[in-house]
């Protein structure tokens, strides 16, 4: 009970990001983000880090990728509008296997929309943002503590399986302002990309990589990383490639390295699921929700229980890849499936219907503001 | 000491057309690179979408990193900031580009030359976009025909080298690819020590001279009609690379002055028995939100949950400015304000947004909602107190007193630990104002 401080979402993914050993910000001003970026120019630089200004979303998000080659664990962070532009440089990052943490936090849209208004429109925009449909591994924090912790894990994510990582906040996450202890915040940092170990020649001359830059046995496997200018030769390329980086049309080891992209992350599809479950004994609907809609569907939860009634909740916190084998664990008596979500269609309900045993899966959609635990209770009741 | 002969493949055979000017320019490169007898872990390569994008599998050691179109220079931004910045600055970043990824990426081309990295850009502007087809791009001439100005380009092509020049680059430089004058300028600025661009002028012989008659003699002219300055246009040693002013500046701790987080000592039992929400508003430059937000604080550090939410007009410092607060003894879950317990209001600006926002229709039967007395309004219910917060505390000390006043009436923090906290951060003037606020409101018979 020593060190309670107000921080808003935005100031502890910054601050997550410096703990998990973040060196290289580039930003461009966009709300309701740029408090991610405003922390990271005041803290990083004395942290022996690089925050800087780039001209626009496009470089922002090229320098943190050139940066992460070079070997500097890198992250950017925008919005609805930043993403659309950053989505071919995302990419380029899946396709190079280049760790990047994009902070994607969320406004009110299509185009510049509403800059102050919340929504979760952009999950699927932000998932679905590679031709073929790769998986970006997604966390979606609901509350400030969470956004330092989920930074944290998104750094080791995308350090381990050489991958862009997406926080996907929104405004009223990021820019409400709460409690948070951290005497209680977690101490370990993220975990580093494995380098290819470095067996130095007795002559010094240099070591190629053995298979080359993007060489890999098994397809789930991940490439050792060798920075640019480090002791072995790098051939990056984000044209379809074969393991050494060679651009290639359709050879088999090219299309083995496409596949390779995405099976290094199905493979461990169950090492990254993370949700907050809170199954009831007897509860015939499931709730589900994530982001900020998880804390007023939690606010519903505890007033139906108060009541006498039953409801399981499952909170998602890592939307991609889709936590099947969770969903599937709490579906055990459940006959009835609500998704909460800030947006008009049910986007992520559309992703996860299918996991859901068969069950009727309804909705509780709302845009322009956050969903209250009123109007998801209603749904519960019906 | 190196003994490097050739940075290309053995045996290497270009891909280009006969006579295309990339052949020229990555003969140069390899030549510059001999001369200098760069170590292979001392050279990344990035290429570019186009012809000259090929560039990267022709060379052996060196390491390379093949792109997106026109963003080559903003990785190879990235990758020369952090050798620079955070390692021990050895690696000369070379970025080969077309002159139509040099139009679609002139943004990252003049950052690149604002900030000063070590980054050469090569230019091989050969007028055409040659891997689609020959169309035209923005440094192709007037009169140029092309795939895409077929009765010949109407539009005035860009200097490339003035708008850079003009950016501060330090080193800029045009030449034509057959000039006898280009190895010694490629030389020059590939081992400058910061951004340089060298634009080459060059032949796309599938489609830039069949329908041009393009000669090398005739590259000549197209840059003395466009008064395209040739040869080294601008040479600065005096610029300092962005490493070394980021370096002297980013030992400095900038975290600003913040609400202190809470000590054992200040902690003694919780005594708000329920959740309380609070709508505060005022007027911009009248201290709203850092009131809110210093009694947060100080609500935090005696066991109370949290949260507040700003909001005010996008141009920031116009109009009113507004916090939703809530208190609770148990953590928030949804942050929104269905049925505001207390709405407070200390100026005309904040009643307007008040009631722009729909709060007034949001009032439950236990409401109340405090309004400055100067406030003019001509709905009135029985769940509305008028009370002289201006005048008590001041305009800027408005938004403090009130929620002081209120803190201390509804057990979320007591008036005399916000007077010592205020004493502390503000100093004394600011303690007795607020001190003599709260004995005026204590005094008068509505505030109860």
């Amino acid at each position: 009970m020593s060190s309670f401080h107000l921080r808003t979402g935005n100031q502890m993914m910054a601050e997550g990001a410096i703990q998990a050993g973040c060196k290289f910000f580039a930003g461009y001003p966009i709300t309701p983000a740029s408090g991610i970026f405003k922390t990271m120019i005041d803290l990083l630089p004395s942290k022996g880090g690089i925050a800087l200004s780039a001209p626009d979303e496009i470089s922002a998000i090229a320098y943190c990728i050139g940066a992460s080659m070079k070997g500097a664990k890198a992250m950017t962070a925008t919005s609805g509008p930043g993403w659309a532009l950053m989505i071919e440089s995302v990419q380029y990052a899946l396709m190079t296997e280049t760790p990047l943490v994009v902070s994607l936090v969320q406004r009110l849209g299509p185009s510049t929309g509403g800059a102050t208004q919340g929504a979760q429109g952009d999950v699927l925009l932000a998932e679905f943002a590679t031709s073929g449909g790769y998986t970006l591994p997604m966390l979606c924090p609901t509350n400030a503590r969470e956004c330092y912790e989920l930074t944290v894990l998104a750094f080791t994510w995308a350090e381990l399986y050489r991958t862009p990582v997406i926080l996907l906040s929104d405004k009223e996450v990021g820019m409400t302002a709460e409690r948070v202890d951290y005497d209680s915040l977690p101490k370990f940092t993220s975990q580093d990309r494995p380098r290819l170990r470095q067996v130095a020649g007795g002559d010094g001359a240099r070591q190629t990589m053995p298979g080359g830059t993007y060489f890999f046995r098994d397809p789930q496997e991940i490439p050792a990383f060798s920075p640019v200018g480090g002791e072995v030769k790098v051939t990056a390329t984000g044209s379809a490639h074969d393991k050494r980086g060679k651009l290639q049309k359709n050879s088999p080891e090219t299309i083995d390295v496409l596949l390779h992209l995405e099976e290094k992350l199905r493979w461990r599809e169950q090492d990254l699921a993370v949700v907050d479950a809170d199954l009831q004994e007897g509860a015939e609907t499931l709730l589900v929700s994530y982001g900020v809609t998880s804390r007023a569907a939690k606010d519903a939860v505890q007033s139906l229980r108060r009541q006498g009634g039953k409801v399981s909740f499952l909170g998602i916190q890592s939307l991609f890849p889709v936590p099947k084998k969770k969903i599937a664990d709490a579906l055990r008596g459940i006959n009835r499936v609500i998704v909460a979500e800030e947006n008009m269609k049910g986007l992520y309900r559309s992703v996860i219907e299918r996991y859901c045993g068969g069950n009727p899966v309804v909705g509780v959609n709302k845009v322009g503001s956050m969903i209250t635990p009123r109007e998801i209770l209603s749904v519960i009741v019906q | 000491m190196l003994n490097i002969q050739s940075y290309l493949n053995d045996q290497v055979k270009f891909p280009f057309c006969k006579g295309c000017g990339h052949n020229n320019v990555l003969r140069r490169l390899n030549e510059s690179l001999v001369a200098l007898q760069l170590g292979v872990n001392d050279v990344a390569l990035v290429t570019d979408i186009g012809c000259i994008g090929l560039a990267d599998n022709l060379f052996k050691d060196i390491h390379t990193v093949h792109t997106t179109h026109g963003r080559s220079t903003a990785f190879a931004t990235g990758i020369a900031l952090v050798d620079s910045v955070l390692d021990t600055r050895k690696l000369k970043t070379i970025v080969l580009i077309g002159d139509g990824g040099a139009m679609i990426g002139l943004q990252h081309l003049v950052h690149a030359a604002m900030l000063n990295v070590d980054v050469t850009v090569i230019v091989c502007n050969n007028f055409v976009y040659g891997m689609t087809g020959g169309q035209g791009s923005g440094l192709t001439p007037e009169c140029f025909i092309t795939a895409t100005t077929p009765q010949g380009n109407i539009v005035p092509p860009v200097d490339l080298c003035e708008i850079l020049k003009h950016s501060n680059a330090p080193w800029v430089g045009r030449t034509l690819a057959t000039d006898q004058q280009f190895p010694s300028l490629l030389k020059e600025a590939i081992d400058f020590p910061g951004f340089a661009v060298l634009e080459v002028l060059e032949l796309c012989t599938e489609f830039a001279v069949p329908d041009n008659e393009l000669t090398g003699k005739k590259l000549a002219e197209i840059a003395a009609r466009n008064r395209w300055q040739l040869g080294r246009i601008e040479r600065n040693d005096d610029r300092r690379p962005y490493a070394d002013r980021y370096r002297e500046i980013s030992g400095k701790d900038r975290s600003n002055g913040e609400e202190k987080g809470a000590d054992a000592k200040s902690q003694r039992p919780v005594l708000l028995r329920n959740p309380l929400s609070i709508v505060l508003a005022g007027s911009a430059g009248e201290r709203i939100q850092s009131s809110a937000a210093l009694i947060c604080q100080m609500a935090l550090n005696v066991g109370l949950h949290v949260t507040q939410k700003n909001d005010n007009p996008v141009t920031q410092g116009s109009g009113f400015s507004l916090s939703e607060l809530w208190f609770s003894p148990s953590p928030v879950g949804y942050t929104g304000i269905e049925e505001p317990d207390i709405i407070v209001v200390t100026s005309e600006d904040g009643f307007k947004e008040i009631r722009n926002q729909g709060w007034l229709t949001r009032l439950g039967p236990k409401s109340i909602v405090y309004l400055d007395d100067s406030i003019k309004t001509e709905f009135f219910d029985s769940r509305m107190k008028r009370i002289p917060f201006r005048t008590s505390f001041g305009p800027k000390g408005a938004a403090l007193g009130a929620l002081t006043f209120l803190a201390d009436r509804k057990k979320i923090i007591e008036a005399e630990r916000v007077f010592a906290r205020v004493g502390q951060r503000y100093g004394q003037e600011s303690e007795q104002l607020l001190k003599k606020g709260m004995e005026t409101l204590s005094a008068m018979d509505g505030a109860s």
